[in-house]
């Protein structure tokens, strides 16, 4: 018991947080700066827990699974949560500020404990935790029409993506007889009819999650409607949670059913599914991004087409292509966080976030825009950022598999068409001349932050190996542990 | 494969079974009852009371708070019975675990009650 509770101690940390800001919410509504400073405070309280007392280990029967690799993604969780925190002042409502804070700590505390366990119970529960505050938070600005329509669509359509996917765990567990991913990777042999099954409504299930094809519809909508804080950690923090457990299922638990997708030769298993949604997004993705008017919404599309991009690494399922999917994951979250930091401080400048609003932002306010910029830029994937070289080793990686050369080409060919709308974007920013009258914007912290997330995209593709040493030197680790063994 | 007939058997069965009832209300409605529709029979029909306004009205979303409150209480109760049964065999933590679980439904009624919710207007 005690042992449990030290393994979970950031988490702990974060839940006494969020119930302190509750409390202060109800007692000092109006005291917002001294309620962000707390909420802030807790994360940095729990990331140093995760630093200090490092803990590995197996508890409750791999409900709580600790190793390098998940501490290295819990702080990267609460470091994409402390950006939608400082966001928050930007994009929420004064009422019920506190609230909106603490909801964001628990969907932390969602993607914390997701990305630490290796059970599917668990799963389960830690998704619905992760998702039930997103829905709020969704839907939080009361007064906007579209940010209720965002939340009511987020709801249900994340409700019965919640339903497939228990269906489909259960229809996995129903056949393995266990909801231990190591022990249903000891049944090995020919999939059963049902344990396909299973695994294509646990995938739909996921794809609602991460917003591939078929199941975008959802994330344009949600992106746009949603205060931009609730957004940014809806594109960014959910989804490094939701590819870091759906990597580890598909690999330390389901391993061997992976099948195979080459061109025309396609087996039965996961690779194949993955396979489709991953070309379907990254087409659909890439191609409606270039008709969009409005900034979140672009956004929405190449995130879908982003997803795409993972959905490739994993299926190729190499060590080296999931550490690959992995790097990309936490460079993308940075990116598109930062993204949704500059919209943010936008949408308080001029009330609006379409592509008119950005004319002539490199005038106004020049730092703002030169972040934009390395956003934008990482995101179409151009040296010297972090998007290149994520976009090179995903690539290359996964052309070492053998068998994908045909999504591979899919894929740079469609990244060739996403440099259009990231320029446009761009040339808005910068050629087109705005309205004079523009105030400064007035948001210091995340002005602050921004430039820092900036900087962090910038110095990772000058020197990937900050983090791609310790993602891949840990052999130990569950996901780098696979090998291509498991392959047919 | 012969279990999946055996499948395909229970959903033929499935589907066959509502339709026989609807069907015979179909032909009986058809073929025997004489059709005399009048103002009483074409009213909506609300436990055999005339209707007195329309079925559209709108009612309080309060009630659904005041379940949500009440619900997290029933379900604490749940949890507390087990607890107070195997007390004594218990260790400390299990008893600190415990008191945590109250404490986050106690906080989250004096947050209900703050915001009054509680207030019926």
């Amino acid at each position: 018991m005690t042992s449990l509770l030290q393994s979970l101690m950031s988490e702990s940390i974060l839940v006494v947080t969020a119930l302190l800001v509750l409390g202060l919410g109800v007692s000092l509504p109006k005291a917002r700066p001294l309620i962000t400073a707390i909420t802030i405070l807790g994360g940095f309280v729990a990331a140093a827990a995760l630093l200090l007392f490092p803990l590995d280990g197996n508890f409750l029967h791999g409900m709580v699974v600790l190793d390098p690799l998940a501490r290295i993604f819990k702080l990267v969780i609460l470091g994409l949560t402390l950006v939608a925190v400082v966001l928050a002042s930007e994009s929420f409502p004064v009422n019920h500020f506190a609230e909106s804070l603490a909801l964001i700590l628990f969907g932390t505390i969602g993607m914390m404990l997701l990305v630490g366990t290796e059970d599917l119970l668990m799963i389960f529960i830690a998704l619905e935790l992760t998702s039930i505050p997103l829905y709020i938070l969704a839907a939080f600005d009361k007064e906007s029409r579209s940010s209720a329509e965002a939340g009511l669509k987020y709801f249900l359509i994340g409700s019965i993506s919640a339903a497939f996917l228990l269906y489909g765990l259960s229809l996995i567990y129903g056949v393995t007889g266990s909801t231990n991913l190591p022990e249903i990777a000891r049944l090995s042999g020919a999939p059963d009819p049902l344990l396909i099954a299973g695994i294509v409504l646990t995938l739909a299930g996921f794809a609602f999650k991460v917003a591939a094809v078929p199941f975008q519809l959802w994330a344009p909508d949600v992106y746009e409607g949603a205060p931009t804080a609730a957004a940014a950690l809806i594109a960014s923090g959910s989804k490094v949670a939701g590819i870091f457990i759906l990597a580890k299922l598909l690999t330390s638990g389901l391993g061997h059913w992976a099948g195979a997708a080459g061109w025309e030769q396609f087996l039965p298993g996961w690779a194949p599914v993955l396979a489709l949604m991953s070309a379907a997004s990254i087409m659909l993705g890439n191609i409606t991004a270039l008709a969009q008017s409005n900034v979140k919404r672009l956004l929405a599309y190449s995130a879908i087409a982003h997803g795409g991009y993972l959905l490739l690494g994993l299926c190729s399922a190499t060590t080296d292509s999931l550490t690959a999917v992995l790097f990309y994951v936490v460079i993308y979250a940075l990116t598109t966080a930062g993204a949704f930091g500059v919209v943010a401080i936008v949408e308080k400048q001029r009330g609006g976030s379409r592509l008119d609003d950005f004319n002539g932002l490199a005038k106004s306010s020049p730092v703002l825009a030169l972040c934009l910029l390395v956003f934008f830029i990482s995101l179409a994937g151009i040296p010297p950022l972090a998007g290149f070289f994520g976009k090179l080793y995903l690539f290359t990686s996964a052309l070492a598999n053998g068998q994908h050369l045909w999504l591979v080409i899919v894929a740079v060919a469609m990244n060739a068409v996403s440099l259009y709308y990231y320029l446009i974007v761009l040339k808005h920013a910068f050629v087109l001349i705005g309205p004079e009258d523009v105030r400064p914007a007035n948001a210091p912290a995340s002005q602050v932050l921004v430039a820092f997330l900036a900087l962090a995209v910038l110095a990772l593709g000058l020197a990937p190996n900050l983090l791609l040493t310790p993602l891949s030197k840990d052999k130990t680790t569950k996901v780098a542990a696979l090998t291509t063994d498991h392959l047919p | 494969m012969s279990s999946y007939l055996l499948l395909t058997v229970f959903l033929a069965i499935a589907i066959i079974f509502p339709l026989i009832p609807l069907a015979l209300a179909w032909i009986w409605a058809h073929l025997f009852s004489p059709a005399k529709p009048g103002k009483d029979k074409q009213s909506i029909y609300e436990c055999g009371i005339e209707a007195t306004t329309p079925a559209h009205v709108q009612f309080q979303s309060h009630y659904y708070l005041y379940a949500l409150v009440f619900l997290v209480f029933d379900v604490e109760t749940v949890f507390l019975l087990p607890f107070a049964a195997a007390f004594l065999k218990l260790p400390v933590s299990a008893f600190l675990a415990l008191m945590v679980f109250l404490l986050l439904l106690v906080e989250g009624l004096v947050w209900a009650w703050a915001k009054g919710i509680l207030i019926w207007k």
